[in-house]
C-alpha cells in the first residue's frame, strides 16, 4: 500500500514554518554554492580559456610574455610568408604583428592600474576571430582611435564609446567596444600598432606576431621552422599554451578559490543535511503511527523522500533567485573584479552565475534533500511501530 | 518549616483555574476548596478533563490559579513570581510524572542528583545523597545505568528517588502508575506509602488507578472541574471499586 | 561550574549532530580566517616595508615607459634628497624555476644602501656589492626558498633583456619576507653593450629617492615633477606607501569580492548551524519543562543552553583557528612569491586574524544559542508540560 503523493505535498504545505526553515537552509547552500561556482567559472574563462588552438604566438627567444618581447620589422616581414599560414579572401596571410605596452590607466575611483594595451593592424580581428566588435566600429589606423574590451568599459576614466581615453603620452578616441567570450582579451585596449610604438618610443616596432595556421597539421612544422630560423632568434608556441603559462602564477589563486569553494560546499552541505535530518527525526512518532496503520516501510520511505525532495526543490528555487539577484548586485556595485596577472596588468573578471553553475547547485540541493531525508526516515521506518510511537 | 502530622500542610481556598484554548474559555477548576494535612497520602481521582491534573499543578506550584489562594506550608503561592516559584519548587516539592521523564543523557545517579545542583551542597555530598535516595527506592545496583537501559518500573523508581533527594515537604505524583504493569504499579504505590510511613512525607497523587484506593489515606473525586462531596463522592468511589472488581475479574493486564 | 556535567552530557546527546554542527562552524571560521590573512598580508607589507621618507619617481605614463638614466643625477642634486637610486626591472628567471619567481632589479650599487638603510644590509656586504660587478644581494625569503647562501653562484635568464647573467651572492637582506634580488646596473649595461647595443641600458624604470627629512618629502616630489615637465618623460612622484598601495590597488577589488562571497558563505553556514541548534532545543522542549518543574529557574536554563552552544562553537572556533595556522603553513610552502597574489600570498596569520576568528565563532555560538534558549526558557512551564503530562 502506498501513501498518496498528496500526503507528502500536503505535509510540505502544512508544516509551513519548518518547511520554510529547511528550504531556507537549502536556499542558503544554493546561494553560497552558485556564487562560488560563478566566481570560479568566471576566473576560469579569463585565465584558462584565452587563446585559440589554431593560433601560434611568436616572440623573441627568452622572453616569456608579450610585454617583454621585441621583434624587428624584418623578422615580421620574413615570417609572414612562411608556409602553412592561413590566408584571407584577398590572399593576405593571417599574421598579426602586435605591440604590447602596459601604461597606467586612471580608474573611475581615482586609483591607478596597469592595463594591457595592444597595438594591432586590421588583420588582428581575423586572427583573433573570437574578438567581435559589439558596439561602434573597428579603429582606423593612424587616426588616434582605440577600441576597448568589455571588461575595460566603464572601469577607467574615458573608457566608453565616443569618449577620450588618456594613457601613454596621448589621448585616444574610443570608437568601438569588443567582447571575446569572457577571455582576457576583454581586459585589453587595442590601438594602431604604429601609433602605439611612437607613443611608447619603442626601438622595435613589435613585441610579437600572432599567426593563424591554415591546417592543424601545419602547426608543429611551422613552430619548428620559426624556432630553428637562425636569422632572428625567435621562439613560437601554441597560443593556448602561451596563455596557460601566463595564468600559471594565477593558478595558485584559482586553486585557492576552488579550495575555499570546496570547503564551503562541504560545510554548507553537511549543515543542510543536518537540518534535514533533524526535521525528519522530529517526526519519528508520526512515522510510528503510519507504520501502526499498516503502511509499509517502502511506502513511508518513498513518501518522506518525495517530501524532502520537494523541500529541497523549493529551497533551490529560492536560492537560485537570490544568487542571480546577488550576483547582479555585486556586478553593479563592483563592476568587474580586477586583479593583477603575471604581466602586472589588470585582468577584469565579471562575476556571472551561469546556467551550468545553477545546474550544479540544483544537483547539490537534491543530494542534500536525499541524504538528509533518507537517514532518519530509514531509521524511523525500521523501528517497531510501538517504539516509534513511544518516542513522542 | 515543621510538618506536624495532622496540621494542614496544603490549604486550597475557593480556587478556580480558567484558560483560553483557541476561542473557547476552558473552566478547568471551579471554586475548589480543601485542606490536606501534613503526613497524609492523598489521591485526586476522576475522569480525564475532570481538573485533577490542574489541581495537582496548582498544589505543586507549576501553575497559578485564576482566582482563590493556594497556600502550601504557610506560603501563599500566588505571591511568587515565575522564578521564585521555580526556587520554591526546588526546595519544597518533589515531582513524579507518568512517563518518568528522566533526562536521557544522564545516568541514574546524575538524574537523581539533578535537583541538588540547585542547592549549595558540594559534589561529594550531592553524590552521597543521590546514592542514598536510590538505595531507598531499591536501585543501589543501578547507579550508573542510563534511563534507556532500565525497565519502566525501575525508571519510575529513579524518578521517585529524584523527587525525594532534596528531602521535600511535599511529593507530587501525576499518574505515577499510568505507564506501568500491575506488579510494578503496586510496587510504586507501596513505595509512595512507605515514604509517608517511614519519612513522614506528604504525598499528593493524581491517578485513575483503582488500586490506589487501597494505599491512600484520603481520596478526593473531581468531575468537570468541581470537587465532589458527600453522597456524590461516595458514589464515585463506589463506581471505581466496582470497575476495579470487574477489571480484576478479567485478570491482570 | 557544577553544571558543566549537564552541559557536556547534553552535547553528547546526539554526537553526530554535535559533530556536524561543530564541523560546520569550524569550516566557517577556517574559511574566513584564511581569507582574512590575505588583506592582513597586504597591510603588513604596506606598514612594514614602506618608509615615510622614501619616494618613488617613475614615468607618468606607466612603469614600462622608462626615464632617461641621466634624470637620476638631476634628482640626486635636488635639495633635501639624501640618496637616489635608479632601478631597472631585469625579469630574471632562475633556471630551475623556468619563470620569474621573485622580483629582481638592476640597481646602482653605490647608491642602493643609502636609499634603503632600513633594510639593514651589513656595510661589508654593501661594499662587496660595489666591488664585484657580478655581485647580487638577495632577500632572505628567496635565499631560504632555494637554499642559497652567501658566496653561491647563480644564473638568471632575463625575460626582458636578451642576456643570461651569472651572479655571485655577496649579501642578504635580513628580512624573512623579502623576496628581492638586487644586481649591479653596470654589469647589465656592459652585457647589453657586448650584445651589440652601443647605447647600453640607458634608462631608469623607477628612481627610488630617500628624503633627508620626512618634512621635505612633498617639496621634493613637487620639484622632481617640475623638473621633468614638458620633457619626453614627464614623471609622477609619490610616497612609497602610495606607490605600493597603487601597485596592489587592483588586488583590493579582488579581496573585496572574495571576502564578500566568503562572508556570505560563512553567514549561510552560521544560519544553518543556528537553525539546527534551535531544532535540537525544540525537540527537548519536554525535558526542559521537566527541569523547570524540578525548580531550575529561567535564567539558569537559559545559561546552560547558551553554555552548550558556546562551548561547542568556541571549541569549533579554536579548531578553525588552529587549522588556519596549519593551512597557511602549507600555503607558504606551495605558494612562495606569486606575481598575481603579491603580498596577499604572504598568508600572514596576525593576532587580529585570530581574534576575529574567535570572535566569529563566539558570535555563531550566541546566535545559535540565544534564540532557541530564549524561546525555551521563556515559555511558561505549564505550556510545555502539557506535552509531558
Amino acid at each position: 500500500m502506498g501513501l498518496p503523493l498528496s500526503y507528502s505535498l500536503r505535509n510540505v504545505g502544512a508544516r509551513r514554518g519548518r518547511t520554510l526553515m529547511t528550504a531556507g537552509v537549502v536556499a542558503l547552500v544554493v546561494v553560497a554554492c552558485s556564487l562560488f561556482l560563478g566566481l570560479i567559472s568566471s576566473l576560469k574563462r579569463t585565465l584558462v580559456s584565452t587563446g585559440d588552438a589554431r593560433n601560434i604566438v611568436v616572440m623573441r627567444k627568452g622572453s616569456d610574455n608579450d610585454g617583454s618581447s621585441q621583434l624587428t620589422l624584418e623578422a615580421y616581414q620574413a615570417i609572414r610568408f612562411f608556409d602553412g599560414i592561413a590566408r584571407d579572401a584577398q590572399d593576405q596571410p593571417l599574421a598579426s604583428p602586435e605591440l604590447v605596452v602596459q601604461p597606467f590607466f586612471r580608474t573611475r575611483e581615482g586609483g591607478r592600474e596597469n592595463v594591457l594595451v595592444r597595438g594591432v593592424e586590421p588583420v588582428a580581428l581575423a586572427v583573433h576571430d573570437n574578438v567581435r566588435i559589439v558596439e561602434g566600429r573597428m579603429l582606423t589606423p593612424s587616426s588616434g582611435e582605440a577600441i576597448v574590451g568589455r571588461g575595460v568599459l566603464g572601469r577607467y576614466a574615458g573608457a566608453s564609446l565616443g569618449d577620450d581615453l588618456e594613457f601613454g603620452r596621448a589621448r585616444w578616441h574610443v570608437v568601438g567596444i569588443f567582447d571575446a567570450d569572457g577571455s582576457s582579451f576583454e581586459s585589453e585596449v587595442w590601438v594602431d600598432v604604429r601609433e602605439l610604438a611612437n607613443d611608447a618610443k619603442r626601438p622595435f616596432p613589435y613585441s610579437g606576431v600572432r599567426i593563424r595556421v591554415a591546417r592543424p597539421e601545419q602547426l608543429e612544422p611551422l613552430i619548428r621552422r620559426i624556432d630553428d630560423d637562425p636569422r632572428f632568434a625567435l621562439e613560437a608556441e601554441r597560443e593556448t599554451e602561451y596563455y596557460a603559462k601566463q595564468s600559471e602564477s594565477a593558478n595558485t589563486l584559482y586553486v585557492l578559490v576552488v579550495g575555499i569553494a570546496v570547503l564551503a560546499g562541504i560545510g554548507a552541505g553537511f549543515g543542510a543535511a543536518n537540518t534535514m535530518y533533524a526535521a525528519v527525526q522530529a517526526r519519528t512518532a508520526e512515522i510510528g503511527t503510519l507504520r501502526a496503520l499498516g503502511f509499509s516501510r517502502g511506502a513511508i520511505l518513498t513518501s518522506f523522500q518525495v517530501e524532502a525532495l520537494a523541500v529541497a526543490a523549493i529551497g533551490f528555487v529560492l536560492g537560485a533567485l537570490c544568487s542571480l539577484a546577488l550576483s547582479a548586485c555585486l556586478r553593479r556595485l563592483l563592476g568587474g573584479i580586477g586583479f593583477g596577472a603575471a604581466t602586472f596588468t589588470v585582468n577584469v573578471i565579471t562575476l556571472r552565475v551561469s546556467a551550468a553553475d545553477l545546474l550544479f547547485a540544483l544537483l547539490l540541493a537534491l543530494v542534500i534533500g536525499t541524504a538528509g531525508g533518507f537517514g532518519p526516515a530509514w531509521r524511523a521506518a525500521r523501528l517497531r511501530p510501538i517504539e516509534a510511537l513511544r518516542k513522542a | 518549616m515543621d510538618a506536624t502530622p495532622g496540621a494542614p500542610l496544603i490549604q486550597i481556598r475557593d480556587v478556580s483555574r480558567r484558560y483560553v484554548r483557541g476561542v473557547d474559555e476552558v473552566h478547568a477548576l471551579e471554586r475548589v476548596s480543601l485542606d490536606i494535612p501534613a503526613g497524609h497520602f492523598v489521591g485526586f481521582m476522576g475522569p480525564s478533563g475532570s481538573g485533577k491534573s490542574t489541581l495537582l499543578n496548582l498544589v505543586s506550584g507549576i501553575d497559578r490559579p485564576s482566582e482563590g489562594d493556594v497556600i502550601v506550608a504557610g506560603q501563599r503561592l500566588n505571591d511568587l513570581s515565575e522564578d521564585e516559584l521555580a526556587r520554591w519548587r526546588a526546595r519544597h516539592v518533589g515531582l513524579i510524572f507518568q512517563f518518568f521523564n528522566l533526562i536521557p543523557v544522564l545516568s541514574a545517579r546524575d538524574n537523581v542528583a539533578l535537583p541538588l545542583l540547585l542547592t549549595k551542597l558540594d559534589k561529594a555530598e550531592r553524590v552521597r545523597r543521590a546514592e542514598t535516595a536510590l538505595r531507598v527506592v531499591g536501585l543501589e545496583d543501578r547507579l550508573d545505568h542510563y534511563p534507556r537501559t532500565l525497565s519502566g518500573g525501575e525508571q519510575q523508581r529513579v524518578a521517585i528517588a529524584r523527587a525525594i533527594v532534596t528531602d521535600p515537604d511535599l511529593i507530587v505524583a501525576d499518574e505515577p502508575t499510568g505507564d506501568l504493569d500491575a506488579r510494578n504499579a503496586e510496587a510504586i504505590l507501596d513505595l509512595l506509602r512507605q515514604l509517608r510511613q517511614h519519612f513522614g512525607k506528604t504525598v499528593v497523587m493524581v491517578t485513575h488507578d483503582p488500586r490506589a484506593l487501597r494505599f491512600v489515606d484520603d481520596a478526593y473525586h473531581l468531575d468537570k472541574g468541581v470537587l465532589l462531596e458527600g453522597e456524590e463522592a461516595a458514589r464515585a468511589q463506589e463506581a471505581i471499586r466496582v470497575s476495579a472488581g470487574a477489571a480484576g475479574a478479567r485478570g491482570p493486564r | 561550574m557544577k553544571y558543566a556535567g549537564l552541559v557536556l552530557a547534553n552535547l553528547g546527546r546526539n554526537k553526530l549532530r554535535t559533530a556536524l554542527t561543530g564541523g560546520a562552524i569550524m569550516l566557517a571560521v577556517l574559511l574566513v580566517c584564511v581569507l582574512l590573512t590575505m588583506p592582513a598580508g597586504l597591510d603588513a607589507f604596506l606598514n612594514n616595508i614602506a618608509s615615510n621618507t622614501r619616494i618613488s619617481v617613475h614615468n607618468k605614463a606607466g612603469l614600462v615607459y622608462a626615464m632617461p638614466y641621466a634624470f637620476t643625477r638631476k634628482v640626486r642634486q635636488i635639495d633635501g634628497v639624501a640618496a637616489a637610486c635608479a632601478f631597472v626591472w631585469f625579469g630574471g628567471a632562475f633556471e630551475e624555476a623556468g619563470r620569474v619567481t621573485f622580483p629582481n632589479f638592476a640597481v646602482e650599487a653605490d647608491q642602493v644602501g643609502a636609499v634603503y638603510p632600513d633594510y639593514d644590509v651589513p656595510a661589508q656586504q654593501l661594499a662587496d656589492f660595489q666591488r664585484y660587478r657580478d655581485g647580487a644581494i638577495v632577500g632572505r625569503a628567496t635565499m631560504r626558498r632555494y637554499g642559497w647562501k652567501i658566496g653561491d653562484r647563480i644564473t638568471l635568464r632575463s625575460t626582458v633583456w636578451p642576456v643570461n647573467l651569472d651572479f655571485r651572492i655577496v649579501g642578504e637582506i635580513p628580512n624573512d619576507r623579502s623576496p628581492l634580488l638586487w644586481m649591479n646596473r653596470d654589469y647589465l649595461d656592459e652585457a647589453l653593450k657586448a650584445q651589440g647595443r652601443p647605447a647600453g641600458l640607458g634608462i631608469a624604470g623607477i628612481v627610488w629617492v630617500r628624503a633627508a627629512d620626512p618634512e621635505r618629502v612633498n617639496a621634493i616630489m613637487r620639484t622632481v615633477d617640475d623638473l621633468s615637465r614638458n620633457s619626453d618623460s614627464e614623471t609622477a612622484s609619490e610616497t612609497e606607501k602610495s606607490f605600493f598601495s597603487n601597485f596592489f590597488g587592483s588586488l583590493k577589488g579582488f579581496i573585496a569580492i572574495i571576502l564578500l562571497v566568503t562572508g556570505l558563505v560563512a553567514l549561510c553556514i552560521v544560519f544553518i548551524a543556528a537553525n539546527t541548534a534551535s531544532m535540537g532545543v525544540r525537540e527537548r522542549a519536554g525535558e526542559l519543562a521537566i527541569l523547570k518543574a524540578i525548580g531550575f529557574g529561567r535564567r539558569l536554563l537559559f545559561a546552560t543552553l547558551l553554555a552548550e552552544a558556546t562551548v561547542l562553537s568556541s571549541v569549533a572556533g579554536l579548531a578553525g583557528v588552529v587549522s588556519t595556522i596549519g593551512i597557511t603553513k602549507v600555503l607558504h610552502v606551495f605558494a612562495g612569491w606569486n606575481a598575481s597574489l603579491g603580498p596577499l600570498g604572504a598568508f600572514i596569520v596576525t593576532s587580529s586574524v585570530i581574534v576575529e576568528g574567535i570572535f566569529l565563532s563566539l558570535f555563531v555560538g550566541m546566535l545559535a544559542g540565544v534564540v532557541p534558549a530564549f524561546g525555551a526558557a521563556r515559555k511558561p512551564v505549564v505550556a510545555t508540560l502539557h506535552e509531558v503530562f
